[in-house]
């Protein structure tokens, strides 16, 4: 599933990359610890998080994932978008809860 | 991370391939203020003062010095989510200190984890000296189990420290890996840390 048909599923707003929203959605992530999501994460999978930080951005590009959905309305920091256009990283939000995006996406048979 | 322990070894390490012989690493946990500072001081060669910055920098870090890594960003920002703060100096030929503080009660500050196993890990690979310090002040009215009890003005204060250079002295000819020296300082380190209050 592609990136684009996930955010307008689920009524993402997007805020970096939109070039990039072509991107194949292979697997989700969810977790706000970054040194999990750096050992446990898989390319092209797209990770919830409620983390702001620009190392957000960092670890998005080193594993290659799909994108970023940072949850529960939390606000992401102007120096993360940056870099996040900068690497060509989506970053999208909602207000939605961590477990409320998880569930939708598991239903959209991103799994 | 899920435990402080982990960026401290990650830190340790980096002083390591900074070629430092001599590490001092002290953690502070002062109830009365409410504030848990990690310091870690060594002799390695130090970091130039305009590369300072870009420590801190993710992407400086991932892309031109692969040693650092995500780890002093990663530990930056734990410090900051708990209203504290890390920072570094360095003199170039002398070394670098790093101090990272903490609110010590602050919900999401990750507990300090399994000191011994880092300790240990860190001492076993051999490749420096180790000064260690792990002090907790004012306690309240917590039992005063601790054996380097000091006390002043009515503040508690409890200590366990040790040095690695003093204990090769002693050991003479014996490394600290003799299998007999491991297993004694696994229990050592271990109850000097069950002495102090628990966090």
């Amino acid at each position: 599933m592609k990136l684009e048909e996930v955010a307008q599923a689920l009524s993402l707003e997007v805020h970096s990359a939109p070039g990039k929203l072509d991107a194949d959605v292979t697997g989700g992530y969810a977790c706000d610890l970054l040194s999990y999501v750096m050992a446990k994460a898989k390319a092209g999978d797209l990770w919830i998080t409620v983390q702001g930080h620009p190392n957000i951005v960092a670890v998005a590009s080193l594993i290659g994932l799909a994108g970023i959905v940072v949850a529960e309305g939390a606000k992401v920091e102007p120096a993360t978008l940056e870099k996040a256009e900068q690497e060509g990283v989506p970053i999208l939000t909602t207000p939605l809860p961590t477990y409320a995006v998880a569930g939708r996406l598991w239903a959209l048979g991103v799994r | 991370m899920r435990e402080l322990s982990l960026h401290i070894l990650d830190i340790l390490q980096n002083s390591v391939e900074a070629g430092a012989t001599r590490v001092e690493l002290t953690i502070d946990e002062d109830l009365a203020v409410d504030r848990l500072t990690i310091t870690i001081e060594d002799n390695g060669r130090g970091i130039p003062p305009e590369k300072l910055p870009n420590l801190f920098d993710p992407f400086y870090t991932t892309r031109s010095t692969r040693h650092v890594g995500l780890g002093l960003p990663l530990l930056k920002a734990a410090a900051e989510r708990c209203n504290g703060d890390v920072t570094l100096a360095s003199e170039v030929g002398v070394g670098a200190t790093l101090t990272a503080t903490f609110q010590h009660s602050h919900l999401d500050r990750a507990p300090l984890g399994d000191l011994t196993g880092t300790l240990l890990t860190f001492i076993l690979g051999g490749a420096c000296d180790l000064r260690y310090v792990h002090r907790v002040r004012g306690a309240g009215e917590r039992g005063s189990r601790g054996a380097g009890e000091q006390g002043s003005g009515g503040v508690r204060e409890w200590e366990f420290a040790f040095d690695t250079a003093e204990m090769k002295v002693e050991l003479g000819e014996v490394p600290l890996t003799h299998p007999d020296v491991r297993e004694w300082l696994r229990q050592f380190i271990a109850e000097g840390e069950a002495e102090l209050p628990r966090e």
